[in-house]
C-alpha cells in the first residue's frame, strides 16, 4: 500500500519530521553539555546561534507532525475503499494490529508535540534564553515517540492487504456482541451525557473563576478537567452524539461523521475539541516557566489567553455537540 | 561607557580551509557623545569591527555591548527591534533605493516598526528641513545630486532618533567639497549629543578636528604606534 498518495505523503511527511528531529536531537545533546548563559566563549555563541535555526526548525516539524494526524486519518478513511468488509476509517485502522495504535500514538502526540512547541514560544519571547536548556531536555524524549509514530505508521501501511477481511464500525462500536471487536460497550448514554453536560458545566466555572482572579490550583484543576473531559468527550462522541449525526440509533462511529455525506460535521467538533483540549490544559503548564527570567508577564499573558481561547472552543464543541440531539428533541425525529 | 568591545574576535568560515581571522581580540570603548574613526587600509577589519558594534553579527568570541548590553546576541526578534531603536547606519554607496522618492526613502525605516503615515511624514519633513533639501522631497531619489543624495542617507539614518550612528567609508565616493560638508554635519549630530563611529581611511575624516579619536587597526587588531 505504499505507491498510494496517502501513504506516500504520510511516509514523505514522517521522513522529513526524523530527519529534522535527528539533527535537532545532536544540537540537544550539545545544549546540554555545553550551554552556558552569560558566557562569551565561541561555544556558547555558536549555540546561540544554532539553536535559532534548530528550534524553529524543530517546531516546524513537531507543527507538521500535528497536522499528520488529519492526514492519517483521512487516508485510512481513503484506504477503506480497498479492504473487504471496511466502510470507514474504523475499518481500515483495524485491518491490521498498528492501525489503532499508531491513530493514538498521533492523537496524544499533538499534546506532547504541542507542549514543546509552546515552550518554545515562550522561550523566544524572553531576551534571556530562559527555556533553553529545558526545552532541549523536553526534546529528547519526543525523539522516540516521533520515531514511535513512524514506525507503527510504516507498518500499518504495510500491513494493508486488500484481502484482509475487517469489521465496519457498526460492528466495532455497535452494541452487539457477536463477532468482531467490540471497543466501547457497557456506558449508559444517560450517565455519559449528564457526566459530559457536567463536566461542561464545571469547565466554565472553573474558567471563568481562573479569568476573575488566577490561582495556581485552580489553573492545575482546569488543566486536569480537560485531560479527563477530553478522554471523555471521545467516548460520547463516538457512542451518543454521532449516532444522533447520523440519525441511527444503531450507527456509532466516531470516524464516519468526517464524511461529506454528513457535511463534515466531526471536522467541525473535532476541530473545536482537540485545540480547545490543548490550550485548557497548557493553562496550568504554562505557569511552571513563570519564575523564569523575562517570562512573569509571558506568561501571566498566555494563560489568560489560553483559558479565554478553551471557554470559546468548549462554547463552540458544547453548541455542535449538542445541535443533533436538540434537534431531535425539537423536531420529535429526523424532521 | 555607550560602546564597550572586550577581547573581540571575529572568524569567518571557522574550520574550514577558507577561514579568516578578521578581528583578534580587540578591546575598545567609546563614550556617549564622542565621535571615533576606525582607521586602517582595506581589509584590516573596519567594517567587520563597525558591522559588530552595529550588530550585525556576533562576535565569535568576547563581548561587545551597547550600554552595557550584548544586543548582537539577543534573540533575533529583540536584536531587530533593538538594532532599529538604537543605530543608525550610513552606508558607502548610500543604499538609497532610487525609483522610491527622497521622502519614502527618508521614512523607510520607520514602516516595520508600525509608526502612522501622519507621524513618517511630520518626522521626515523636520530631517528634510534641517538638511536643506525639502524642495527635493517628492523627486525619486535617483534623480538627485550625489551631495543631496548623501544628506538623504544622513536624514534616513536618524529618522528614529537613534543614539549612535555608524557610518563605514562614508566618503569614498564624495569629493572633496561634499566630504567637508558631511563631516560638518556629523559635527553638528555629535554637538546634538550622538556618539558616530566612522570607518574610513580618508584623512578628510580622521584629521577632521570634531574627531575625539582615531583608533588605528591593521590586520584585525588595534594598531598601537
Amino acid at each position: 500500500m505504499f505507491l498510494n498518495p496517502w501513504s506516500l505523503a504520510l511516509s514523505l511527511c514522517s521522513l522529513v519530521v526524523l530527519l529534522l528531529g535527528a539533527v535537532a536531537g545532536k544540537t540537544a545533546v550539545r545544549v546540554l553539555r555545553f550551554w552556558e548563559p552569560g558566557s562569551d566563549s565561541t561555544q556558547q555563541i555558536r549555540l546561540e546561534n544554532e539553536i535559532w535555526l534548530s528550534s524553529t526548525l524543530v517546531a516546524y516539524g513537531l507543527g507538521f507532525q500535528i497536522i499528520t494526524l488529519i492526514l492519517f486519518v483521512l487516508a485510512a478513511d481513503e484506504f477503506c475503499q480497498v479492504i473487504v468488509g471496511a466502510m470507514c476509517a474504523t475499518g481500515a485502522l483495524l485491518a491490521n494490529p498498528y492501525g489503532m495504535p499508531a491513530l493514538l500514538v498521533k492523537l496524544f502526540g499533538v499534546f506532547f508535540y504541542g507542549f514543546w512547541i509552546l515552550l518554545h514560544q515562550l522561550d523566544i519571547r524572553s531576551e534571556h534564553y530562559p527555556l533553553v536548556r529545558i526545552k532541549y531536555l523536553a526534546l529528547l524524549p519526543l525523539l522516540p515517540l516521533l520515531l514511535l509514530d513512524a514506525t507503527l505508521q510504516t507498518l500499518y501501511i504495510a500491513g494493508i492487504k486488500p484481502d484482509i477481511i475487517t469489521s465496519c464500525c457498526a460492528v466495532v462500536f455497535g452494541e452487539s456482541t457477536g463477532g468482531g471487536t467490540n471497543l466501547i460497550t457497557g456506558y449508559s448514554q444517560q450517565g455519559l451525557l449528564t457526566a459530559f453536560t457536567g463536566s461542561i458545566l464545571g469547565l466554565m466555572v472553573v474558567g471563568w473563576g481562573l479569568l476573575r482572579r488566577w490561582q495556581a490550583w485552580l489553573a492545575g484543576v482546569y488543566t486536569l478537567g480537560w485531560l479527563w473531559f477530553f478522554g471523555l468527550s471521545l467516548v460520547v462522541i463516538t457512542t451518543v452524539i454521532s449516532s444522533y449525526v447520523y440519525a441511527m440509533p444503531y450507527h456509532k462511529c466516531p470516524f464516519c461523521i468526517l464524511k461529506p455525506e454528513y457535511d463534515y460535521f466531526g471536522f467541525g467538533l473535532y476541530g473545536a475539541l482537540i485545540p480547545a483540549a490543548f490550550f485548557g490544559a497548557s493553562a496550568a503548564i504554562a505557569g511552571l516557566a513563570r519564575g523564569r527570567a523575562g517570562l512573569a508577564g509571558v506568561v501571566d499573558r498566555y494563560q489568560r489567553l489560553t483559558v479565554q481561547l478553551s471557554l470559546i472552543l468548549l462554547v463552540i464543541f458544547s453548541g455542535l455537540s449538542f445541535y443533533h440531539y436538540l434537534k431531535y428533541l425539537i423536531s420529535g425525529g429526523e424532521g | 561607557m555607550l560602546i564597550e568591545l572586550s577581547g573581540v574576535s571575529k572568524i569567518y568560515n571557522q574550520g574550514r580551509a577558507n577561514e579568516v581571522r578578521a578581528l583578534s581580540e580587540i578591546d575598545l570603548t567609546v563614550e556617549q557623545g564622542s565621535m571615533v574613526c576606525l582607521k586602517g587600509p582595506s581589509g584590516s577589519g573596519k567594517s567587520t569591527l563597525l558591522a559588530i558594534i552595529g550588530c550585525i553579527f556576533p562576535p565569535t568570541s568576547g563581548r561587545a555591548a551597547i550600554a552595557g548590553r550584548q544586543l548582537a546576541r539577543l534573540p533575533d526578534r529583540f536584536l531587530t527591534l533593538h538594532r532599529r531603536e538604537t543605530i543608525g547606519f550610513i552606508f558607502q554607496r548610500f543604499n538609497i533605493l532610487p525609483e522610491l522618492t527622497v521622502l519614502e526613502n527618508i521614512t523607510l525605516p520607520l514602516l516595520p516598526l508600525g509608526v502612522p503615515p501622519k507621524e513618517r511624514r511630520h518626522r521626515a519633513q523636520e530631517l528634510l528641513e534641517r538638511f536643506g533639501i525639502t524642495h527635493r522631497a517628492l523627486f525619486p531619489a535617483g534623480q538627485i545630486s550625489g551631495g543631496e543624495l548623501q544628506r538623504v542617507a544622513i536624514a534616513r539614518a536618524l529618522i528614529n532618533n537613534q543614539p549612535i550612528i555608524l557610518a563605514d567609508e562614508p566618503t569614498a565616493h564624495l569629493d572633496t567639497a561634499l566630504s567637508r560638508e558631511f563631516m560638518a554635519i556629523m559635527q553638528q549630530l555629535k554637538t546634538a549629543g550622538k556618539t558616530i563611529v566612522i570607518a574610513s581611511h580618508d584623512p578628510m575624516v580622521f584629521e577632521h578636528p570634531a574627531i575625539d579619536r582615531t583608533v588605528v587597526i591593521k590586520d584585525g587588531s588595534i594598531h598601537v604606534p
